[in-house]
């Protein structure tokens, strides 16, 4: 019983990292009809901006300071990501905005593995796994016989948390509100005075933003990061958006949920264990395509993908 | 384009031509580089004083006098579709320039080193930068002329002959572009930037002769005479061997391009027909490789038995098959960009079963080792070297013997497919589904059938490679490889066959030239991906249809929306490119 609550705390845990990728996914599908495939590297790019934030920014005083440092190194890993996400968007999607949907998806592929080798090469040691700082936040709490790690609880809560935000303000604001309409009809938003590009770009922003706060936190959380951090969990993250409905905000993130919780149960309790627990989260991919495409929240005319 | 500008001028188009082509012709006698490189001297005399010796030309001054002289007949004489050619021969002048400049600048320490420094100067690379641009600014004032028609109407022995010269003269550039630059490596320190100078040269002769309808023509001709063309390109691939090329080296190099070549194959009749993007294709490949391993006898294999070649291939092609259907059973729900994801879940899962070696098949981190060589009715075996027509060729070349027919077998499947019902159905889906749902065609079943051909193709070459290679490692069918496979179709230009053919060429030739810059050889892959879609998404040798659905023009090739620099018109017919 202890081993099935632990468990199931980790895989909330990763949900909570997944979902946070898997909102950025969800936008960006949801108004251009693009996979992001550079979306899981954003993810990456935003830990490693931490990191260089972590190592050559803040002054050597305050690194245990954890109020000091942990919010900076968000601030940064957010600020990087979207600066990054906004540059992929204006060079490479934008001037693909009306091409044949292949094509926009192999520039989203080359996108990623360039940014990925672009850390590679020159962020310095990025060729291997790189510790990352953590002495500012360390220690569990203990709730009976289980153990939730701080970092942990923090990525859970951040996560709700920026989740509810999100969709108050996609559900409330006016740029909210020009987002869905974009989202249903380009065209037709255009003629409402909407601009669908600065709406699409808003869009990338949001989704970059959170990816990059998921990677600060889940290096802060793991300790260390590589630059292969971001495809795996790119694909994880886009397999919570399908699960919960591709367009749908709170779809996303439960569906990240979700996903932590295969993992680690499957981990746990399926045959193969660890070794073949990724296994089972395409596997859950496959049924849910195929079983029901629209996903637990998602609108049923928006299947035919 | 009716704007005015500078450009639009003649008399200041013609002027630049013929700069643009002199300084090309200068800067192939210019000194390169003002100092000797640490690893010696650049290529081939490029490091001369001023005027030294200025017509001691080699290598890549060779080529840039060449295309330099082409670029001055050209710009001064009348030739028909003048401007095209101008405007490929200034940008394989530009790219030779670039690349030079690029690797000089930055081998040898900066600017200066290309520029002046120390009293020297060294002023090549930039004179055929300009050069190139001269040449490309001397095109743009005013639209491309139509490619000219040459006439096919030929007695017979006259065009045999000038398809057999065609072809001779294709087989020595496959080999010269082999070649190119010698081994990468240690050995030849500059075999990189020699390479891609040539790959320059040889892209803007072709594209001038593109320009001039040469290779319209040429194709034409060997649609006219199919039969006689496929024997002379079989002959030519096979005597490639006796050529420079024919090193041992160079023979593992072109059998493994070869093997990729199939599998780019097979991969097109998914996606580039029925256009389904497939993200876990390389996993068929890994079916057929391990299958045949654990039925050929190799050391790891818990099934002991060591069948037949042709039994061997059999197997793995039906169990590759099979596995292509499974994969493609989705498709009957999910269609588009989710369909790739699940393509790739599944290329995933193979992956990370082969990792842990799922049911002893694969060998996990060990690998699949020893596999036996493939053995000659007498007994030879396939590694070693052989005596054929008095020559004596290294080992390895009855491998590339065996890739070649094998390509050529894999090509004539795809051909006729592509021309069969089945084909007919599989492009009708890939433009409208519904529609050709509407139009009575199964397209669940034709979808699967594209898979599952795609994956027999796959199984067959993995049989190959696995005896080959003799390893086969969970490493080789990785998600970059499924990646880099699709690459080489899309480059190459979807649904069309020399195209995959060298869209799989460049991508597994270039890591093995540019050894050198292996770091950054992902890199400018993805890269260079982004810039295809943005620019070329038709690839280079594009498909008839596929060319008018991605260049936004219709089936006959006219430019819809009047863009300069719009793609060059096909032919009135929307025929099949012919199988080269």
């Amino acid at each position: 019983m202890t081993t099935l609550l632990q468990q199931l705390v980790y895989g909330l845990i990763l949900g909570g990292t997944v979902g946070l990728i898997a909102l950025g996914y969800t936008m960006v599908y949801g108004i251009v009809q693009l996979i992001n495939f550079a979306h899981g590297e954003i993810f990456m790019v935003g830990a490693f901006g931490a990191l260089a934030t972590f190592t050559w920014v803040i002054p050597e005083g305050v690194k245990g300071t954890w109020y000091i440092t942990l919010p900076l190194m968000v601030i940064a890993g957010a600020v990087v990501s979207m600066v990054i996400a906004l540059i992929i968007e204006r060079l490479a999607y934008k001037p693909l905005r009306n091409a044949p949907r292949l094509a926009p998806l192999i520039t989203a592929l080359g996108v990623s593995v360039a940014l990925k080798e672009a850390v590679r090469i020159w962020y310095p040691g990025a060729t291997a796994p790189l510790p990352f700082p953590k002495e500012f936040l360390t220690g569990s709490i203990e709730l009976g016989s289980i153990l939730i790690p701080k970092t942990g609880l923090l990525i859970i809560v951040v996560a709700v948390v920026l989740t509810v935000l999100l969709q108050v303000y996609i559900n409330t604001s006016r740029m909210g509100r020009a987002m869905r309409a974009t989202a249903q009809d380009p065209d037709t938003a255009r003629l409402m005075g909407i601009n669908p590009d600065r709406t699409i770009v808003l869009t990338f922003a949001i989704g970059a933003v959170l990816a990059g706060v998921a990677g600060v936190l889940y290096g802060v959380h793991i300790n260390n990061i590589s630059i292969d951090i971001g495809f795996q969990n790119g694909i994880f993250a886009f397999t919570a958006a399908v699960l919960g409905g591709i367009g749908s905000i709170r779809g996303a993130v439960i569906g990240g949920f979700v996903i932590g919780l295969v993992k680690t149960i499957a981990g746990q309790y399926f045959p193969g264990g660890t070794q073949y627990d990724y296994v089972w989260i395409f596997v859950v991919l496959i049924a849910v395509l195929v079983f029901r495409p629209q996903g637990l929240f998602g609108e049923t005319e928006r299947v035919r993908a | 384009m009716s704007e005015k500008t500078f450009f639009t001028n003649p008399a200041v188009s013609r002027v630049l031509g013929v700069a643009g082509a002199v300084l090309a012709v200068i800067a192939a006698m210019l000194p390169w580089s003002t100092f000797l490189l640490n690893k010696g001297a650049y290529p081939d005399k490029a490091t001369l004083q001023f005027f030294d010796a200025p017509f001691e030309l080699t290598g890549f001054r060779w080529e840039l006098l060449i295309i330099g002289v082409v670029a001055l007949v050209c710009a001064v004489a009348k030739v028909p579709a003048q401007r095209r050619v101008l405007r490929g021969l200034g940008a394989g002048i530009f790219a030779i320039g670039l690349i030079n400049f690029g690797f000089i600048a930055s081998a040898g320490g900066g600017l200066g080193a290309v520029t002046a420094l120390d009293g020297t100067f060294a002023f090549g690379s930039v004179a055929a930068l300009v050069a190139g641009v001269l040449l490309v600014l001397a095109t743009i004032g005013q639209p491309l002329e139509e490619i000219p028609r040459w006439s096919t109407k030929l007695p017979t022995p006259v065009a045999y002959l000038g398809l057999v010269v065609s072809f001779a003269a294709l087989l020595y550039v496959v080999s010269l572009t082999l070649t190119a630059g010698g081994q990468g490596g240690a050995a030849s320190p500059y075999s990189g930037p020699m390479f891609l100078s040539f790959l320059g040269f040889a892209g803007g002769m072709f594209a001038g002769a593109a320009g001039l309808g040469v290779l319209k023509w040429i194709s034409r001709l060997s649609e006219q005479h199919r039969v006689f063309s496929i024997v002379v390109l079989l002959l030519c691939a096979l005597s490639l061997p006796f050529t420079d090329a024919g090193s041992e080296y160079w023979m593992t190099v072109a059998a493994n391009i070869g093997v990729y070549a199939a599998t780019a194959i097979g991969l097109n009749i998914v996606v580039g027909l029925a256009g389904l993007l497939d993200l876990g294709y390389v996993a068929f490949l890994g079916i057929g490789a391990f299958v045949a391993a654990n039925l050929s006898g190799a050391a790891a294999s818990q099934l002991g038995i060591h069948l037949p070649f042709y039994l061997v291939v059999i197997i793995s092609a039906a169990i590759a098959g099979i596995f292509g259907a499974i994969v493609g059973s989705p498709t009957l729900r999910v269609r588009g960009d989710y369909l790739a994801i699940v393509t790739l879940a599944f290329g995933e899962i193979f992956q990370i079963a082969a990792r842990n070696n799922i049911g002893g098949l694969t060998g996990g981190s060990n690998a699949m080792p020893n596999i036996p060589a493939l053995e000659w009715f007498d007994g030879t075996a396939f590694n070693e070297s052989i005596t054929l027509f008095g020559a004596k060729l290294p080992s390895g070349v009855l491998y590339y013997f065996l890739i070649v027919l094998l390509i050529a077998a894999v090509m004539t499947v795809f051909a006729n497919l592509k021309n069969s019902r089945m084909g007919r159905a599989w492009i009708a889906i890939r433009e409208d589904e519904d529609a050709a749902r509407a139009m009575g065609i199964k397209t669940g079943q034709a979808k699967i059938l594209a898979f599952l051909c795609g994956a027999v193709l796959a199984g067959i070459a993995g049989a190959v490679f696995a005896h080959k290679t003799s390893t086969v490692s969970y490493e080789s069918f990785l998600f970059m490889e499924s990646v880099t496979l699709l690459a080489a179709v899309i480059l190459g230009g979807m649904g069309s066959i020399p195209g995959a053919v060298l869209g799989a060429s460049l991508l597994f030739v270039l890591p093995e030239k540019l050894r050198e810059f292996s770091d950054y050889r992902l890199l400018i892959f993805g890269l260079a991906l982004i810039l295809i879609m943005r620019f070329r998404p038709q690839g280079l040798i594009p498909d008839a249809h596929r060319r008018a659905e991605l260049a936004g023009e219709d089936a006959e090739g006219h430019t819809l929306q009047d863009k300069p620099g719009g793609d060059e018109p096909e032919q009135p017919k929307p025929q099949e490119v012919p199988a080269r």
